[in-house]
C-alpha cells in the first residue's frame, strides 16, 4: 500500500481543484467550438462535470483513515462544546484533577517504596541474617555467630557486619568539629551491596582485622559538603575523635543505605572472640539460584553446629538461625499503611467519577435535542457514543494532566508532613521523582476514569427517542425515568463511598486524639535534647565519660535560664537496651535469668530534669559514683511485673546475668521506684525499665556503649530552650574538651515525630473524607436542583391546585434525603465491613466505634440537607402562572 | 486496516475504466479531458465517462504507479495535468487486456449457447 496518499492532503486537494477547473475549461472550449454562446458553454461544461465539491470530498475521504478522521473531528468538536460551557468544564476538570492528583501523589510514594526494587544490584538476593525463636525472629549478631555465618559459602556470596544505628563519630582537628554518622562495617559490606567507588578503594581484609590501622571510606555527600569534592582526598588523613584516619576511598552518589551514613570505618573484629554480646547486625548476599527457604534450611543446620561449638547454653532450646528478605524487612508495615492509603484514594477517585458522570448526565439531558438532530442527520448510535466518549476523554486527559501537576505538589506536601519513617524515600524524598511509571499510571488512570464516567451518559444519551426529542420543547427536555434513576443511583453510590471514607477518617481522628491524651510520663515542655558522641580511645572506660557528664552538667547549670540538666544513654521515647537480670536469692525455675527489662544508664539529674516522679525510695544522688555501693532504680511496670506481692526495695538485682563478660558486675541494691514512661510510643504499654548511675557502669560496658550509642543530654529551662541553643552547645563543648552536640530538638518536637505517623494517617484520611463529603453534597445538590427544574410545570400545577409551599419544599427535601439515607445505609454496611482493615492503625478505639459510626452519617446528613435545601427553596418560589406557561 | 474505496461509477465495470484509461494513454501523454473524449469517441459514444469518477480513477492509477503525472500546457494553451503511462502501467495494461479477452470470450460462449 502506498502511504504517501495520506500526506499532503491539502496540497493534493488544491491540485485536484485546479485539475477540475482545467477540465471544465477544456469542456468549455469544446462547447465553444461547437458554436455555443460563451455563457451557455460554461454552464453546460459545469453541468456535465457535476458537483466538483462532491468529487473533491470523495477524493479527500479516499486519502484518509475514516476512523481517525472522525476522532479528529469529534475531538475538535468536543473542545468547542466544552469551551461553550466553561462552568461545567471547570468544575468537571477540578473534580477530575483532584481525584487523579491524590492518586498520582500516593502512587508516586508507592512506586518509590514498594514497586521499585532496592537501589542495590540484584536486591532479591540480599537477606538479613536473623535469630529465630518460638517468639519470632530478630536481627542482631555477635562475633561468634557472624564468624560461623560468614563461613557458609555454599549459600552466601558475602556476609557483612553492620552497626545497629551507630553512635556517631566526631570529625575533629579543625575549628569546626562535626558529629557525623559513622558506621562500622566489615570489609565485604561494599561488595555485597554493590557500592560504586568513585575514588580510591574500599577496605581490604587486612585493614578489617585487629590492628589493621585507622582507615575510613567517605560518602559522596560528606566528601562534597566537608571536603569540597577534593579529588586528591584519597591518601590524606582526617581526624576522627582526635585520631588520624587514612582516607582510602569515596563512594558514589547513588548509594543510599538504610541508615544514612556519612562515612564508614572497619569493624576490625577479632574473629576468635567468644564474646556473645549482640552489638551489630549481619546481612548477606545469597548465591545466585539459592532461595530463601534453602538458605533457611542451611541456617538451621548452622544453629546446631553453633550449639556444638559453644555449648548448649549459647543458644536457647527453641533458638535457631534464619534469613529474611532485606527488601520486605525494610518495607515492613509500610506496605499495609500505603495500601490502606491507596484504598482510600481509590474511593476518592470513584466519588469523583460518580460526580463527573452525574454532571455529564445532566449535560447530556440538556443536549438531548442536539443528539436527536445529529441522529436525524444520519449519525449512527456508535458515532454519538464515540463523540461523547471523546468528550469525556478530552476532560479526563486534561484533568489528568492537571492532576499530575497537583500530584507532584501533593507529594511535596506529603513529604513535609511525612512522619520520617517511610523507608527508602531518600533524603527529603529524593527517591520520589517524576518517572515513566508515574506518567503511565496517570495516563492509564485518566483513560480509565474517562471511560467510567463517560460510558454511562454516552450510552444513555445515544438511546434517545428521535421523534420524541425533536418534538419536545427543549425547556423540559429529559431522558425521563431511566436517566433520573441513573443519576439517583450515582448519588447513592457517592454518599455510600463517602460514608466509608469519613468513618475511616473519624476513627483515625479519634485515634490521634487518644494518643495525644496519653501522659508520656515525663516532662516535655521546655525540655531540650541533644546528642553527643563519646567515641574514640578517650572514652573506653567509665571514669572519663562520667567526668564529661559531671562537668557538662555543672557547666549547663551555670547557663542563665537552665533549671536542670541530665544525661542518659537512651532516649526516653526510644526505650533502652534489653537486658536480662536476676533477683538475688530468688529461684530461677530452670531459666537462665529471672527476667528481662529495658536498661538505661543515667546521670543523677535525669529524673528531675524530665520530671519523672519518684514513687518510692529515692533517686540517684551525686554521691552514687564509682566508689559508692552499687545501686539501681526500677520503674513501676518492672515492680508490678517482677514483684507482684513483694517489695523490690528489699531486694538486690544482678543486671546482665548470663549476657557475657562485658556485663559482668556485682549485684545492685534497688533504691527507688519511678513512674513509667511510654518509651515505645504512646500507643504501647510502658515496658519494665531499670536505671543505673552512669558513673557506676562497668568499663567494658561503657566501651561498648560508646560504640553503639551517643549520650543524650536533656536540659529543662525557664525560657523557650530554642533561645538557649547556642549557649547550651557552647557550654557542653567547653566542658567536654571540644565534643560537638547534634540532633538538638525539644522533647515536644521528638514527641511530634513519635506520633507523626498517626497524624499523617489522620490528616490524609480527613482530607479525603472532606473531599468526598463535598463531592457527595455537590452530587445531591445537582440531582435535586435538576429534578426541581425538570418538574417546574408539575410543581406549578400542584401549587395552582392549592398545595402549600411548605408541602412542596418538604416533598423535595424528602426525596433528596431518601437518596441520602439509602446511601448512608449502604455506606454504613460497607464501613462496617471495611474498617476492620484499619484496626492495626487504631489506638483506644475499636474499628466499630459507635461514636464514629454515628457522627459520620449525622455529618453527612447535615451536608446533604443543606445541599437539598437550596433546590427545595427554589421549588417554593415557583410562580404557578409562569410555570404553567412554560411550554 | 479498513479502507473505504470511493464507490465506482455505475456504467463501467470496476477495473474496466482503469484498463480503458491505460489503453488510451498508450498513444502518448494526455490530460483528463482528452482521455474522457478519446474513450467516448473511440467507443463511438457507446461509453460515456462520468467525469466525477474519471479523476479518482486517474489518481488511483497514479498511486499504483501505473501512470505518472505532471502539469503542462494543453493544445488550447491552457494549464492541464498530463498523465503518462509508466512501464509498470504498460505491463498492467497487457495483463488486463488478456484477462478481459478471456472473460469476454467465456461470457460470449455462455451467451451463445444459451441463445441457441
Amino acid at each position: 500500500m502506498n502511504l504517501r496518499r495520506f500526506y499532503n492532503r491539502n496540497r493534493r486537494d488544491q491540485d485536484f481543484a485546479e485539475e477540475i477547473e482545467s477540465h471544465i475549461r477544456h469542456e468549455e472550449d469544446a462547447n465553444l467550438a461547437r458554436g455555443i454562446t460563451p455563457d451557455e458553454a460554461r454552464r453546460q461544461a459545469q453541468l456535465r462535470f457535476g458537483n466538483p465539491r462532491t468529487t473533491r470530498e470523495r477524493e479527500w475521504r479516499y486519502h484518509s483513515f475514516p476512523f481517525l478522521e472522525g476522532l479528529r473531528q469529534d475531538f475538535s468538536f468536543s473542545l468547542r462544546s466544552l469551551r461553550k460551557d466553561p462552568g461545567f468544564t471547570i468544575i468537571a476538570l477540578l473534580v477530575i484533577a483532584a481525584g487523579i492528583g491524590v492518586n498520582t501523589a500516593v502512587f508516586s510514594v508507592i512506586d518509590a517504596v514498594l514497586l521499585k526494587p532496592l537501589t542495590y544490584p540484584d536486591p532479591q538476593q540480599l537477606v538479613s541474617l536473623v535469630n529465630t525463636s518460638s517468639r519470632g525472629s530478630f536481627a542482631g549478631a555477635s562475633i561468634p555467630r557472624f564468624n560461623l555465618w560468614r563461613q557458609q559459602t555454599s549459600i552466601f556470596q558475602q556476609v557483612a557486619a553492620i552497626d545497629f544505628g551507630g553512635a556517631g563519630l566526631n570529625i575533629t582537628g579543625s575549628d569546626h568539629p562535626q558529629q557525623v554518622q559513622g558506621i562500622h562495617v566489615s570489609a565485604d559490606y561494599f561488595a555485597m551491596f554493590g557500592a560504586p567507588v568513585v575514588l580510591g578503594r574500599t577496605f581490604t581484609a587486612a585493614e578489617d582485622s585487629p590492628h589493621g590501622g585507622h582507615v575510613v571510606v567517605l560518602s559522596n555527600s560528606l566528601w562534597k559538603s566537608r571536603y569540597g569534592a577534593n579529588p586528591n582526598i584519597v591518601g590524606t588523613t582526617i581526624q576522627l575523635d582526635g585520631q588520624p584516619y587514612l582516607v582510602v576511598g569515596v563512594i558514589g552518589p547513588g548509594f543510599v543505605t538504610d541508615t544514612p551514613a556519612d562515612l564508614w570505618v572497619p569493624f576490625q573484629f577479632d574473629l576468635n572472640s567468644k564474646d556473645m554480646v549482640f552489638f551489630f547486625t549481619a546481612a548477606g548476599r545469597l548465591k545466585p539460584g539459592v532461595t530463601i527457604p534453602q538458605a533457611n534450611a542451611q541456617m538451621r543446620l548452622v544453629a546446631d553446629q553453633f550449639r556444638r561449638l559453644y555449648g548448649a547454653s549459647s543458644l536457647p532450646p527453641d533458638g535457631s538461625f534464619g534469613v529474611a528478605s532485606l527488601q520486605s524487612e525494610m518495607i515492613g508495615d509500610t506496605r499495609s499503611r500505603l495500601l490502606v492509603l491507596w484504598g482510600a484514594v481509590a474511593f476518592v477517585l470513584l466519588i469523583a467519577c460518580a460526580n463527573v458522570a452525574n454532571l455529564l448526565l445532566a449535560r447530556a439531558a440538556a443536549r438531548k435535542r442536539e443528539f436527536a438532530t445529529r441522529a436525524a442527520l444520519g449519525a449512527g448510535r456508535g458515532q454519538i457514543i464515540r463523540q461523547l466518549l471523546v468528550e469525556s476523554f478530552a476532560l479526563s486527559l486534561t484533568g489528568g494532566l492537571l492532576g499530575l501537576g497537583l500530584g507532584f505538589a501533593g507529594v511535596r506536601l506529603l513529604l513535609r508532613i511525612n512522619p520520617g519513617d517511610i523507608p527508602r524515600i531518600g533524603e527529603d524524598g529524593a527517591a520520589i521523582k517524576p518517572d515513566l511509571n508515574i506518567l503511565l499510571f496517570t495516563i492509564g488512570i485518566s483513560i480509565l476514569t474517562g471511560l467510567i464516567f463517560g460510558l454511562i451518559p454516552a450510552i444513555t444519551a445515544s438511546r434517545a427517542n428521535l421523534a420524541g426529542a425533536l418534538n419536545e420543547n427543549s425547556n423540559h427536555a429529559s431522558f425521563g425515568v431511566r436517566n433520573g434513576k441513573l443519576r439517583m443511583a450515582l448519588v447513592i453510590a457517592e454518599v455510600a463511598l463517602t460514608v466509608v471514607l469519613a468513618t475511616g477518617a473519624a476513627l483515625l481522628i479519634r485515634t490521634f486524639m487518644n494518643l495525644q491524651a496519653v501522659d508520656p510520663g515525663f516532662a516535655m515542655h521546655n525540655v531540650m535534647s541533644m546528642s553527643m558522641s563519646v567515641s574514640g580511645d578517650r572514652f573506653q572506660t567509665t571514669a572519663p565519660v562520667a567526668q564529661v557528664v559531671q562537668q557538662g552538667a555543672d557547666r549547663l547549670h551555670s547557663v542563665p535560664g537552665v533549671i536542670d540538666a541530665g544525661v542518659s544513654n537512651c532516649l526516653p521515647m526510644a526505650g533502652g537496651f534489653g537486658m536480662s537480670f536476676d533477683v538475688v536469692g530468688r529461684p530461677k525455675g530452670g531459666s537462665i535469668s529471672s527476667g528481662g527489662a529495658g536498661f538505661c544508664s543515667i546521670s543523677y539529674g535525669y529524673f528531675s530534669t524530665l520530671k519523672i516522679p519518684i514513687l518510692r525510695g529515692r533517686a540517684f544522688l551525686k554521691q552514687d559514683d564509682a566508689a559508692a555501693s552499687s545501686v539501681a532504680v526500677i520503674n513501676k511496670a518492672m515492680a508490678h511485673q517482677y514483684w507482684p506481692n513483694g517489695d523490690p526495695l528489699k531486694d538486690r538485682i544482678l543486671i546482665g546475668a548470663g549476657a557475657g563478660p562485658a556485663f559482668a558486675e556485682g549485684p545492685r541494691q534497688v533504691i527507688g521506684i519511678v513512674g513509667d514512661t511510654h518509651d515505645n510510643g504512646p500507643n504501647a504499654d510502658p515496658t519494665p525499665m531499670m536505671y543505673i548511675p552512669l558513673a557506676q557502669m562497668p568499663d567494658l560496658e561503657t566501651a561498648l556503649n560508646s560504640r553503639v550509642a551517643p549520650l543524650y543530654w536533656f536540659v529543662r529551662s525557664e525560657p523557650d530552650p530554642h533561645t538557649l541553643t547556642t549557649s547550651l552547645s557552647a557550654a557542653l563543648r567547653e566542658a567536654s574538651g571540644g565534643l560537638p552536640v547534634a540532633h538538638i530538638r525539644t522533647m515536644e518536637e521528638l514527641e511530634t515525630t513519635n506520633i507523626a505517623r498517626q497524624r499523617l494517617n489522620m490528616l490524609l484520611l480527613s482530607v479525603f473524607g472532606v473531599a468526598g463529603l463535598l463531592m457527595a453534597a455537590i452530587g445531591v445538590y445537582g440531582v435535586m436542583s435538576y429534578a426541581v427544574q425538570q418538574r417546574t410545570q408539575e410543581l406549578g400545577v400542584r401549587m395552582a391546585l392549592g398545595a402549600q409551599t411548605s408541602d412542596l419544599r418538604n416533598m423535595v427535601i424528602r426525596q433528596g434525603m431518601t437518596l441520602t439515607f439509602i446511601g448512608l445505609l449502604i455506606g454504613g454496611a460497607g464501613a462496617f465491613w471495611l474498617t476492620r482493615f484499619l484496626s492495626s492503625f487504631l489506638f483506644g478505639v475499636k474499628p466499630l466505634d459507635p461514636l464514629s459510626f454515628l457522627t459520620t452519617p449525622l455529618l453527612l446528613s447535615t451536608a446533604a440537607l443543606i445541599a437539598v435545601w437550596i433546590p427545595a427553596l427554589r421549588a417554593t418560589r415557583i410562580d404557578p402562572m409562569t410555570a404553567l406557561r412554560v411550554e | 486496516m479498513v479502507m473505504k474505496r470511493p464507490p465506482e461509477a455505475g456504467d463501467i465495470l470496476q477495473g474496466t475504466l482503469d484498463m480503458l484509461i491505460l489503453r488510451t494513454l498508450i498513444m502518448g501523454p494526455a490530460h483528463g479531458h482528452t482521455i474522457a473524449q478519446a474513450i467516448e469517441r473511440t467507443s463511438e459514444n457507446a461509453l460515456e465517462i462520468e467525469q466525477g469518477s474519471l479523476y479518482p480513477a486517474l489518481h488511483r492509477l497514479e498511486d499504483r504507479e501505473w501512470v505518472s503525472s505532471e502539469w503542462g500546457v494543453s493544445e488550447n494553451n491552457r494549464k492541464a495535468k498530463f498523465y503518462r503511462l509508466t512501464n509498470k502501467g504498460r505491463k498492467e495494461l497487457h495483463a488486463a487486456t488478456g484477462r478481459w479477452r478471456r472473460m469476454t470470450r467465456a461470457i460470449g460462449l455462455i451467451l451463445g449457447e444459451s441463445l441457441e
